[in-house]
């Protein structure tokens, strides 16, 4: 992987095949919990971190806010995961997305890291792993290099908002 | 004017009626283990406006209190600032500000 960065108007990251494959199969994954039936999902500890309560302790409000909100809250994380596989080269390769593009894969991997990261229950203590001997290191290593796309991402679109000040 | 024949009230009384009518609602961020502190900086900016010294500063707040309040007004608008929170994978809610 090379990390994100600007270029121009544009944010450029290159991905090797093998990273975009497992990308690929994490949108799926994510899709999915998204889309199901919401009474399959209920209760799943990650679907409550990407849509959650938006009321503690106020039952009645909860629901008004659940209402008012989950559609479009689930549409939206549906419409920025589909412009991340528009986007994605499947057989790995160079990235290149304009302002919008970017957006959506910035929202779109913490979607994937909140998920990863509430499977694995990662803690503020939580290291990256030193080797991947289970599969759970190799789930915190994905985890790990996720963290490592978005903080590029963060860091060149960070750039970019200085660059349109100046 | 105060005068002789003016009412006697106890101002603290009306101020207290008056808060509580208009105690705001707000919008709390609470800390979680998985946003990036960049991340949640850039999301303040992006949503609120705040410059980066304000945004910091409430990102530094969540991190190290475990929450802050990002925003108050009308519950509506409280409602809308917490789904366009969520819609960026911070953790937050609304509630009336105590």
């Amino acid at each position: 992987m090379k990390p994100f960065r600007r270029k121009g108007d544009e944010y450029v990251a290159r991905l090797d095949p093998a990273e975009a494959g497992i990308v690929g199969l994490l949108l799926d994954q994510l899709e999915q919990l998204l889309t199901g039936e919401e009474d399959d999902v209920e209760g799943d500890e990650v679907v409550a971190r990407l849509l959650p309560e938006g009321h503690r302790g106020d039952p009645a409000l909860a629901a008004d806010y659940r209402e008012l909100t989950r559609d479009s809250l689930v549409a939206g994380k549906a419409d920025d995961l589909a412009m991340v596989r528009a986007t994605l080269p499947a057989e790995g390769g160079a990235l290149r997305l304009d302002a919008d593009q970017a957006t959506a894969w910035l929202r779109t991997t913490n979607d994937l890291r909140l998920a990863l990261g509430t499977r694995l229950g990662i803690s503020a203590d939580t290291e990256p792993p030193e080797e991947l001997a289970s599969e759970a290191d190799q789930q915190l290593a994905v985890y790990y290099w996720l963290t490592a796309v978005q903080g590029s991402l963060v860091d060149a679109l960070v750039a970019g908002r200085a660059g349109r000040r100046s | 004017m105060a005068g002789p024949l003016a009412p006697t009230r106890s101002p603290e009384t009306v101020v207290e009626e008056e808060n509580d009518l208009d105690r705001p609602w707000v919008t709390v961020v609470w800390d979680d283990p998985v946003n990036l502190m960049t991340y949640v900086t850039f999301v303040f900016q992006e949503l609120f406006g705040y410059d980066e010294a304000k945004a910091t500063e409430l990102m530094l707040q969540v991190h190290h209190e475990g929450k802050a309040i990002v925003s108050s007004g009308p519950r509506e608008r409280m409602e809308h600032d917490t789904s366009r929170l969520h819609a960026y994978g911070l953790w937050a809610s609304y509630q009336k500000d105590s």
